[in-house]
């Protein structure tokens, strides 16, 4: 009894062990391919802000804990609820009237099918290429006094380094926020 | 030393605590962790580490929630008693001394009732709902500072912690108004989450203006900077400069539309559409979203006292003998009484009445304080820092005032654009 309770002290319980990075990831995934499985398109929307919080569950275990909880604050305060307002307020028949002919032709699905699995491919390829060839691959893990002050040095460098991108997308939500006031706009004006 | 000695002598040491109440609860977790250790090489064993860690994490979740649970208990009775009082009748008066005991019958009401799933409603969703909601706002008070060194997590980015996790009452509303099938409930949580939206710009914004001038996300670091006195008497706290003032009234707004409370409880209007998402929740699921609420309020109530009213600061020099948590815990019921003020004194908003006021003149206004606060930063805090962000604050104020909330008498026959 007592050798056992000393054995199990001496496990490196306090090192980050590699079970609380897959069971977010597992957990992303999965949800992820339920959003798109699901036939239920609220249920596909909801499991869709589950893989946005595993992703921000993962960002927080390599240490970025700013980015992921921008990525909570955003996607999940932001982002899912415009996706579900906007599944809400679409007329559901249309989805179903356009998705009917597909199934009538076995040919013409097969090609989507081929399609979608060409697609999946390029992406999934271009993206590991640039994981595996980036520049940047070769020193993943941040040094120790970038963990200590991110907040800062992601405010630094976005405002020095990156400081013209960051104009160029202020000035497309601008550009976005009018357009969508117009619409608004003549909406109410009937 | 055999184990009555060692427990002997941490009483002891225990008792002597109490010479300091400012330090105690911080001493207290001190003195456990030693007490742990010693009890471990009483037993033959080397204590760990993360053994230490999990039993102080353990004690301390357990305080923080039983604390925010029995602040939940006294504001629902007390709420009660104010409103009775502000409506010339008793309120809750039968159950326990004064009626002190009513949370206690109202607990055990909500667990006996049924607990009802509309047939057509989406069972998993309407189950999870709750769940949902009362997770993330369990979660919120861990990153308060209620004393000095008395915070449970230490986030520098503590405030974006908070905000990040507010986004999970939306997201409950949402599914607690949908999966319940019914239109009062769909209703009532489009409202809901169009009022949390918008009223979460201006409240982001205010926090923002604080973390501008103070340089850090951290609460802890917020607080340590408000400590002191300016010109020998007035509190270096927030609210006393002419930024951070209108920053806590914009965050006070912002809060009180957060934790759905009247003025902008049309997510629950009555008299429009029932009790709005909540509608076709009983027992003791009605009694988490309650509980959620409340929680997320005092929640939220306490990150104002942080970023705004000091934290545990004392008002003046000669009450700093008074422990800095029972500071914090005054200035967090003062907050929340004054809600129920706000309460029984205002009439509930009309929606557009309500949109108008977010877009229209609260965020502009925390815009406003934004800029008042840079210049307060660039101006320095002297006399010149003052008279400048008072001006930056006060004239934009006077003509957003006047251009949002004048009457214009010329339209006879008046639409109301939004409640169609």
């Amino acid at each position: 009894m007592h050798d056992f309770l000393q054995k199990i002290v001496a496990l490196p319980w306090d090192q980050s062990p590699q079970w609380l990075f897959l069971i977010p990831g597992l957990l992303m995934l999965l949800a992820a391919s339920a959003a798109v499985c699901l036939r239920n398109l609220i249920h596909s929307a909801l499991c869709l802000v589950l893989s946005f919080i595993c992703l921000g569950v993962l960002f927080m275990a390599l240490g970025a804990e700013f980015v992921g909880f921008v990525q909570l604050l955003v996607y999940v305060g932001a982002v899912a609820m415009l996706i579900l307002f906007a599944i809400l307020l679409t007329p559901a028949g249309e989805v179903a009237a356009s998705n009917n002919p597909l199934k009538n032709f076995r040919l013409s699905s097969a090609l989507h099918a081929a399609a979608g699995a060409a697609i999946t491919f390029l992406v999934l390829a271009g993206l590991l290429t640039a994981i595996f060839f980036s520049p940047r691959a070769a020193h993943a893990v941040l040094p120790a006094q970038a963990a200590a002050a991110p907040v800062a040095l992601i405010g630094e460098n976005l405002l020095t380094h990156t400081l013209l991108p960051l104009l160029g997308i202020a000035v497309l939500l601008t550009a976005a926020l009018v357009g969508a006031a117009l619409l608004a706009k003549e909406d109410t004006s009937l | 030393m055999n184990f009555l000695a060692l427990l002997k002598d941490t009483l002891f040491q225990f008792l002597g605590l109490f010479k300091n109440l400012d330090t105690l609860p911080v001493e207290f977790m001190r003195l456990l962790r030693e007490f742990l250790v010693k009890l471990g090489a009483l037993c033959g064993i080397a204590v760990p580490q993360w053994a230490l860690d999990l039993v102080s994490s353990l004690v301390i979740i357990v305080a923080i929630l039983v604390t925010f649970l029995i602040l939940f208990a006294l504001m629902s009775v007390f709420e009660r008693k104010l409103l009775a009082r502000a409506q010339n009748r008793y309120g809750p008066n039968r159950v326990g001394p004064c009626g002190i005991l009513q949370p206690v019958a109202d607990g055990i009401k909500m667990l006996t009732k049924e607990d009802l799933v509309p047939r057509a409603a989406d069972k998993v969703v309407h189950y999870l709902a709750p769940i949902v909601m009362v997770a993330p706002a369990l979660m919120l008070p861990v990153i308060l500072p209620y004393g000095r060194d008395m915070v449970a997590v230490d986030l520098p980015v503590g405030i974006l912690f908070f905000f990040a996790l507010s986004a999970g009452a939306e997201l409950a509303v949402f599914m607690a108004g949908w999966a319940s099938n019914n239109k009062y409930s769909i209703l009532g949580a489009m409202r809901a989450i169009a009022q949390m939206i918008s009223y979460e710009l201006p409240l982001v914004t205010s926090a923002l203006v604080v973390a501008l001038v103070a340089g850090s996300l951290s609460p802890a670091a917020l607080v340590a900077a408000q400590g002191g006195y300016s010109f020998g008497f007035l509190p270096r706290w927030f609210v006393c400069t002419p930024w951070g003032f209108a920053a806590c009234l914009l965050f006070y707004i912002g809060a009180l539309s957060e934790s759905n409370r009247c003025p902008f409880d049309l997510p629950e209007g009555e008299s429009e559409i029932i009790a709005g998402h909540l509608t076709e929740y009983s027992g003791f699921k009605y009694a988490i979203f309650f509980m959620a609420e409340y929680v997320g309020m005092f929640a939220i109530n306490g990150l104002l006292v942080t970023l705004f009213l000091g934290g545990y600061q004392a008002p003046f020099p000669f009450l700093e003998w008074i422990p800095g948590w029972c500071w914090f815990f005054a200035k967090l019921w003062a907050v929340a009484l004054s809600m129920v003020w706000v309460r029984t004194t205002l009439p509930r908003f009309r929606i557009d009445q309500m949109m108008l006021f977010a877009w229209k003149f609260m965020l502009p206004m925390s815009f406003v304080a934004l800029l008042a606060a840079a210049a307060w930063y660039y101006a320095g805090q002297g006399l010149a820092g003052w008279v400048l962000s008072a001006l930056i604050v006060v004239v934009p104020y006077l003509l957003l005032g006047t251009f949002c909330f004048t009457r214009h008498h010329s339209a006879t026959n008046r639409r109301y654009l939004y409640s169609e």
